[in-house]
């Protein structure tokens, strides 16, 4: 019993800083959940905390077994030396949190310096404490079990020892099975009713717990990100660090300062792009083809200049089925691309498809085609939206 | 008290056995060339009828419902009869179940290969067959209570518990989830729309798993486990927490199908909690397993059927661990659409399914035949080829979701995709053809176990009716000084199945009231209107043709899809979807968004032959789309069936359909001409290009609308 609650008061030790954590950091709480490493610690304290317990119960479970029963006695002074090494390392954690505190200035893998070391020293104690508790329940099982059963070894000594497992389990030993067998009988199945495996049990209600705190933090206190911010919240990210990268790159142009790339490296990457990506529906030598027109001739849909296909290839003709590329391509992939289409005028390749659109000539800025919306839009009947 | 003398049905459990094994290999063999067919799409050999889309249907119906359906009639039956101590109740019961069972089967596969079919996943099949399975479903119930009712053992053991359950959840499971509006004969639609089907689907399909896959499995595994291993049952009390909770807690789950998608927050949540409190209570069950061999290992190495046993139950474990870790949301992210569920979900049919019903079978049947095993080599062969053939499956799969999954969310620094779909898609072809190794090996496992039995068979003398005797209940029960309060239950099959179905009921009601009833759970977005006829006939053929087990249709609120495929889906948009087509696999890239992405002649092309549009491409071809005409005529029909459901078409519309459909189809046919494509305008492809065009542009319609404002 007294073990017991020497488990419980463990476990309020170590839970309390989390909550005085929770409420020190309510603002930049919600930050933390979506930080990897943070998310990493606190899998392992847990893990860890779990270990705490389970053994605890173990040691319970065996200081409660009929083997020591008689020896308890004798080792009363040996157990609360160990209970006060416990409480040491909890109070040195606790001067540790209160150290780091103070020099809590820069960040360590997204998280602040203070939650970091706090976490990690959660994680160091739990160490300690599992090691511990490892070495109480070794002592209290293998060396004192072959001590306690050695004059009855010679005896019999067939009888299995109880194994680690066991002990973790908290099942009744096999040679005892007929104390706890129940007088069922089912086409000649027994059953035994051991107890619930303590590891399970705890589990159980770490994630019933889990689950309460999970919804309060989505759905009560609104401290967690539901699916539209979160998505909001990487779109912005995303668009700080690629203006951040561009902003050092010699990779950016648009369709207002982009130019006409003679250079034959440029050409060439130009043409592997289209043979990976144009080619099924503009044909190998952007002849044209059943889906896509002709880009070696003089005539344009959307203009022939190469700000104009830059525009195409960037932004798509989604009405006619061309796609937007921009998600695709860089800035410089796209120029490369619609200079290497531009390369193309008058290379007269076999089976062009025939000319669609106006007559480009440089300097022009092209005309919309009255039908462009036309070729492929669907009918407006009396469903369709108008 | 008397001594009564009677019989066990071995005849039964023998059909069952039989019925088993060889759908176990058809379904298998199946799903192998389904394997194959994704890195050699030429396996379809042009036909419609063994193209992929209605393949993987044909696949998992076969191996659910068909080879476990089977295993588990075979257990339950042979069990059942035992832990009462009474004959089945009705020999004509068991033979109209057993032989109408079959029939479901064999109309399943034959009208899947039709492409009859509702397009909700798993349970596919058409209205008339849906009647059917109902009924032979309530044989069995009828039976199973029958045989309970004359019971010469008072208490009902854990496995009983598990069949009662499995009974009434399926029961409600089918019946719910299978709310259509007929047709005709071969076709029907979803009573249910969008989000709301989708909740539905899903809180049938993730509890078909656990009440057809897991269930009546871990029945069966609390009847053969401490038979075969000769043991007492490890503990009472875990059976009767992790019995509860599990049935409890399972039904809630199924959201976790639908995380990121355009179903609401808290029910996603929901999904994601409960999935998480289901570790324990699944682990109940592995634990009492394995620790029912305590003292018995050694056992474990020699004996053939605990050796099957003991990795079915690992399996069980472990994918049972794995799937709330798939629940979590940054986790699920990663995992959904891609192979990882594939392999997820193999770990549990090829391991748990597939290996507990081998061990049952290699139990049973030298039992029942009087005699041993023809050959424990091979049975030690099937064995090893078996886990060997799951471990060559699983693993490439996992490899391959995880490296597609981090493909398709790679950005370049300037903060463009750095892969197009297709180069994830050929990236994944080593992985398929690993995994078809994988399947070759398990698939040839069984082909040996099949020999050794029938083996088995011929050197044994069957027993068709096992004599037997018990002593008869008497009247009245008089508790011991101290019982356990679960006993009276126990006691009492009829108020169990009551207290199942309530505790069973309570999540999906609790889901799904506020779901249908809550006006802001799918906000309206006025620009969504109905297909148009001509719409609606290609979404049936894109229905018919399985394209949802490659295609998804839900973008979710990721920077790497919305980059990919457009403006996340929202749950308004799916208003009009009889059934929902959200899929849960993307072998082929997203469609919510491709109305408009490419021109009509490229879909043309790229039905004809894939690989013209996109080079590497694994899509098979659909030639017959451009053969086949589309039944005009059968269009009004179907519009009076969404008039029923609420779809606001005109009153009288039905009458003008046709004449509406043919219109848009001419214009589709005239557009193509002017690509130099000759086609007459009621081929089904063209149906299918007005279907695929629509895809996604009413809620590009209201940006273009609020634009302009």
């Amino acid at each position: 019993m007294k073990y017991m609650s020497n488990t419980k008061w463990l476990l309020l030790m170590m839970a309390a800083p989390m909550f005085g954590w929770a409420q020190q950091n309510n603002s930049a709480g919600s930050t933390y959940f979506s930080n990897a490493l943070f998310n990493t610690l606190l899998v392992v304290i847990i893990m860890l905390l779990i270990l705490v317990v389970v053994l605890s119960n173990s040691i319970r479970n065996i200081i409660q077994s009929d083997y020591f029963k008689e020896r308890f006695k004798k080792m009363k002074e040996m157990k609360s030396g160990k209970n006060l090494t416990l409480l040491f390392f909890i109070l040195f954690a606790s001067q540790l949190k209160a150290q780091t505190a103070a020099a809590a200035n820069n960040t360590i893998g997204g998280i602040d310096q203070f939650t970091f070391y706090f976490l990690i020293s959660i994680v160091l104690l739990e160490v300690i404490v599992v090691i511990l508790l490892f070495n109480i329940l070794r002592t209290y099982t293998i060396n004192e079990l072959s001590v306690v059963m050695d004059p009855e070894a010679k005896a019999a000594p067939s009888k299995p020892e109880r194994t680690i497992l066991d002990v973790f389990n908290a099942s009744v030993e096999l040679e005892k099975e007929e104390e706890i067998m129940l007088d069922h009988d089912y086409d000649g199945i027994k059953e035994l009713d051991n107890n619930l495996p303590p590891w399970w049990k705890y589990g159980f209600y770490l994630t019933i717990l889990v689950s309460f705190v999970y919804l309060i933090h989505y759905h009560i206190s609104g401290t967690g990100d539901l699916q539209t911010v979160e998505y909001n919240k990487e779109i912005a990210a995303a668009k700080l660090q690629v203006e951040e990268f561009m902003r050092t790159s010699a990779n950016n142009v648009d369709e207002t300062t982009v130019k006409y790339l003679v250079e034959a490296s440029d050409l060439e990457a130009g043409k592997q792009i289209f043979i990976a990506n144009c080619v099924a529906c503009h044909g190998k030598y952007g002849e044209g083809n059943t889906v896509g027109p002709n880009l070696t001739d003089n005539y344009w849909l959307h203009g022939g200049g190469i700000a104009d296909i830059f525009k195409t290839v960037k932004y798509g003709w989604p009405d006619k089925g061309m796609k937007s590329w921009k998600e695709d391509f860089s800035p410089i992939q796209i120029a490369q691309v619609s200079s290497y289409i531009k390369s193309l005028v008058g290379s007269n390749p076999a089976n062009p498809k025939a000319a669609q659109g106006d007559l480009y000539t440089e300097g022009t800025t092209p005309a919309m085609p009255a039908d462009s919306t036309q070729i492929s839009a669907l009918p407006a009947d009396s469903l369709q939206k108008q | 008290m008397e001594l009564q003398k009677f019989s066990y049905d071995n005849k039964i459990v023998k059909q069952f056995a039989y019925a088993t094994m060889l759908w176990g290999l058809v379904g298998m063999l199946v799903g192998l060339t389904a394997a194959l067919q994704l890195f050699i799409p030429a396996l379809n050999f042009d036909l419609p009828y063994t193209t992929y889309g209605r393949l993987r249907p044909i696949h998992t119906n076969a191996v659910i419902f068909a080879f476990v359906g089977n295993g588990i009639f075979m257990g339950v039956y042979y069990s059942l009869q035992r832990l009462v101590k009474a004959r089945m109740f009705s020999d004509f019961l068991s033979a109209i179940h057993f032989w109408g069972w079959q029939l479901i089967i064999v109309l399943a596969a034959v009208s899947l290969a039709l492409g009859y079919t509702t397009g909700k996943e798993y349970a596919e099949l058409e209205w008339p067959i849906d009647i059917l399975i109902t009924l032979i479903w309530v044989v069995f119930g009828w039976n199973m209570f029958g045989t309970i009712l004359r019971r010469r053992e008072r208490h009902l053991y854990v496995a009983i518990w598990f069949y009662i359950a499995t009974f009434i959840t399926v029961a409600m499971l089918h019946i719910v989830n299978s709310i259509e509006i007929p047709v005709s004969l071969t076709k029907s639609y979803s009573w249910y729309a969008g989000v709301q089907d989708a909740l539905v689907q899903w809180w049938y399909g993730h509890n078909a798993v656990a009440f057809f896959l897991t269930t009546p499995y871990l029945g069966l595994m609390y009847y053969f486990i401490p038979k075969a291993a000769n043991r007492p049952v490890y503990s009472y009390r875990l059976s009767i927490i992790h019995f509860w909770a599990l049935i409890f807690l399972y039904i809630w789950a199924g959201p976790h199908h639908l995380l990121y998608t355009a179903v609401p927050d808290w029910a996603q949540s929901l999904g994601v909690v409960f999935s998480v409190m289901l570790i324990a209570p699944s682990w109940g069950g592995m634990i009492n397993g394995l620790l029912t061999l305590r003292g018995v290992w050694d056992k474990v190495r020699e004996d053939i059927v605990l050796k099957f046993m003991v990795v079915a139950v690992t399996a069980y474990g472990m994918a049972t661990f794995e799937g709330p870790m798939l629940s979590l949301k940054n986790v699920n992210a990663i995992a959904h659409f891609t192979d990882w569920i594939v392999a997820h979900v193999h770990v549990g049919a090829l391991g748990w399914n597939g290996f507990l019903t081998f061990g049952i079978l290699y139990y049973l049947i030298p039992k029942m035949f009087n005699t041993r095993l023809y050959s424990n080599k091979l049975a030690n062969m099937h064995f090893w080829i078996g886990t060997l053939g799951i471990l060559l499956y699983a693993v490439p799969m996992y490899w391959a979701g995880f490296m597609q999954s981090s493909m398709w969310k790679d950005f370049t620094p300037e903060g463009q995709l750095k892969w197009q779909f297709l180069d994830t898609v050929t990236k994944m072809i080593p992985f398929y053809a690993a995994r078809a190794v994988g399947g070759t090996l398990y698939l040839t496992g069984v082909i040996i176990m099949t020999y050794n039995l029938i083996k088995t068979v011929k050197m044994g003398q069957f027993t068709a009716n096992e004599q037997t005797e018990a002593m008869a209940l008497s009247g009245e029960y008089h508790a011991h000084a101290k019982d356990h309060w679960h006993r009276w239950i126990e006691r009492k099959p009829i108020q169990f199945m009551i207290a199942s179905l309530v505790v069973v009921a309570i999540g999906g009601i609790i889901e799904f009231v506020p779901a249908f009833l809550v006006k802001s759970n799918i906000p309206t977005i006025s620009s969504v209107k109905p297909y148009t006829p001509l719409e609606l006939e290609g979404r049936d053929i894109y229905v018919r043709e399985g394209c949802y087990t490659c295609h998804s249709q839900m973008i979710r609120p990721f920077r790497s899809e919305t980059a990919r495929y457009g403006e996340y889906s929202k749950a308004g948009e799916f208003v009009y979807d009889h059934p929902f087509q959200w899929g849960s696999k993307r072998t082929g890239p997203d469609l919510a968004r491709e109305g408009g992405k490419y021109p009509d002649s490229w879909h043309y092309n790229h039905m004809l032959e894939p690989n013209s549009m996109s080079p590497g491409s694994i899509m098979p071809t659909y030639s017959w789309l451009l053969d086949d005409d589309f039944d005009a005529a059968g269009i009004a029909a179907k519009i009076r069936a969404m008039q029923t459901l609420g779809v606001p078409y005109p009153e009288g519309y039905d009458k003008i359909a046709e004449a509406d459909m043919m219109k848009q189809a001419e214009m589709i046919a005239v557009g193509l001409k002017k690509d130099g494509i000759e086609t007459e305008p009621q081929k089904e492809i063209v149906a299918m290009i007005a279907y695929l065009q629509r895809l996604g542009k009413d809620i590009k319609n209201s940006e273009k609308a609020q634009l302009t404002k």
